[in-house]
């Protein structure tokens, strides 16, 4: 299929792809520097969960007549109510997982095997919850397959509105993100808002994690999230050129992986994630090279 | 060096600082003047980590107040905190001590970055504002880590063991900017240090801390050897604690 051809039929998807390409990377980026990157692979999956887990409670939602006496195929059928509900479970489940990972703090093991307990656990709830419902295990298995070709209109709008309005939160609050990320000592000093500061991280990770979730699914998500912020930190000389860097090859990645998909029928999640590895792939040789001891 | 009639810049009253509902300090009574200068030693784990961060704000006390004059405090954490993933130029740590003067858009002004490169220039740091701070040595990090708690015109500078990971020269060259600092325009200096013998010649007045008790003793003649065997009894070095 031409591109041209696949815009006609999915422009809302390669739209939806595309602005996760830029911005993803920008929330990547802080989550890199305060190697908290592997947030971004449990959180998904806590994301997915919820989703699950709201499939799970629909029948019952649906007889207790919450969405007006419409019935069970009507309500999966109606893009905006289902969307709606699916979506309230997605950040249900995100911020149920940043709840346990805060208050879990680091009281409990590592970092790294606070994180893949958590990825474990969420990745049975969402199995063992899917497998439950027959119409959930079909859309569940969906958006962790990475079919992320179904996105409509409203589901890009949702998707735009959050991604960018984090993004817009991000770029006003820099100068008090960088400093609490990297001195809170002196943030405190200064007289900043720290706890503000990082409760606006978190919601904006959270709500992106949520919407990203249902509508490119978890693989893209965490791709995105990590392989560009990684890839341009080598050629960093600034934490604004980092930023722009990674939201370049993001979005470069995000297109290559899409033209990859159209033109050989693939999945566009695999390929935007192995798209972005490739982009990230100079980037890794670079920090490679220079890491290596030199001799004289 | 201190003067009883002279208004404190920082009022310490029977404070009790510690962690969890435990002091780690108890009944302290402190206070600190225009320009003064002050070293806070003792023995590992004795508790100067805990009584700087009462000092900063970032601890509060569980008894007793901390007072505090002004709200202009500068701070030097060790240049070892500085995570190198943070790709930070010396210019965009200087100006973060300026934040608080940020524009209705979220930017520094002209100005603040005309001072912030002054700033630099002053400190021997000239042209390396768009260094990135992992391509520093470790005593020009100092240095840029001194002029980031500059540009906010403190009126009180808290050092954490600034010779910390870097060679004697540099830790020198921080102490006598700061030194002239105290005697123009009235900065009062708090270090905490590990290694007193190179902060000798630099302070009017030591804080031992030790045994969950600060004693105030006067920095000439100030020996700390005999100080650490009524430390802690693990203590083996000598001036370095």
């Amino acid at each position: 299929m031409s591109f041209s051809q696949a815009w006609e039929f999915f422009h809302w998807s390669i739209l939806a792809i595309m602005v996760a390409g830029v911005t993803l990377p920008v929330i990547g980026v802080w989550l890199f520097v305060r190697r908290t990157s592997f947030h971004g692979l449990a959180l998904p999956q806590f994301a997915a969960s919820g989703v699950a887990f709201g499939f799970l409670l629909l029948p019952w939602f649906v007889a207790q007549g919450f969405f007006g006496g419409l019935s069970l195929e009507s309500v999966a059928a109606d893009t905006h109510s289902a969307l709606n509900y699916h979506l309230s479970f997605a950040a249900l489940g995100t911020f149920v997982g940043l709840s346990l990972l805060i208050v879990v703090g680091d009281r409990l093991g590592t970092e790294g095997a606070r994180v893949a307990a958590a990825f474990a656990v969420a990745s049975a709830i969402t199995i063992l919850c899917a497998h439950r419902s027959p119409l959930g295990e079909i859309f569940v298995h969906g958006i962790l397959t990475g079919e992320s070709l179904v996105v409509g209109r409203h589901e890009f709008e949702t998707l735009a509105v959050v991604l960018l309005g984090g993004l817009g939160v991000l770029v006003w609050w820099h100068q008090d993100l960088l400093l609490a990320s990297a001195d809170p000592e002196m943030a405190q000093v200064l007289g900043r808002p720290l706890r503000r500061i990082e409760l606006m991280f978190v919601i904006v990770t959270g709500m992106s994690v949520s919407v990203g979730t249902m509508s490119v699914g978890p693989m893209m998500l965490f791709g995105l999230l990590v392989l560009p912020p990684m890839g341009a930190r080598p050629f960093a000389r600034s934490m604004r050129g980092l930023l722009w860097k990674s939201a370049g090859l993001g979005g470069l990645g995000s297109l290559l992986g899409l033209v990859a998909a159209f033109r050989i029928d693939l999945p566009p999640a695999p390929c935007v994630v192995a798209a972005s590895a490739v982009c990230a792939v100079p980037g890794w040789l670079a920090a490679g090279w220079r890491s290596k001891p030199r001799t004289v | 060096m201190t003067n009883g009639s002279a208004p404190s810049l920082l009022e310490v009253h029977g404070a009790s600082l510690g962690y969890g509902g435990v002091p780690v300090l108890r009944d302290l009574s402190l206070r600190v003047e225009r320009g003064q200068r002050v070293a806070i030693c003792g023995p590992n784990g004795a508790g100067k980590t805990t009584l700087f961060r009462g000092l900063l704000g970032s601890l509060a006390p569980s008894e007793g107040s901390v007072e505090r004059a002004t709200s202009r405090f500068g701070y030097l954490p060790q240049s070892e905190r500085l995570d190198p993933l943070f790709p930070l130029t010396a210019l965009e740590l200087v100006l973060q001590g300026a934040i608080s003067r940020l524009s209705g858009w979220r930017a520094f002004s002209p100005e603040d970055v005309a001072t912030a490169e002054e700033l630099l220039g002053s400190l021997g740091l000239g042209g390396k504002g768009a260094t990135l701070l992992s391509e520093l040595s470790g005593g020009q990090r100092q240095r840029a880590l001194l002029a980031r708690a500059l540009i906010s015109s403190p009126e009180v500078l808290l050092l954490d063991e600034p010779t910390s990971g870097v060679d004697k020269a540099a830790a020198q060259a921080v102490f006598e900017r700061v030194d002239t600092l105290t005697r123009e325009r009235g900065l009062a200096a708090l270090t905490v240090t590990h290694h007193y013998e190179q902060l000798a010649g630099h302070v009017d007045e030591v804080w031992w801390v030790s045994n969950g008790k600060v004693e105030v003793l006067e920095a000439e003649g100030f020996d700390p050897a005999p100080l650490l065997g009524r430390g802690l009894s693990d203590q083996s070095t000598g001036a370095a604690f």
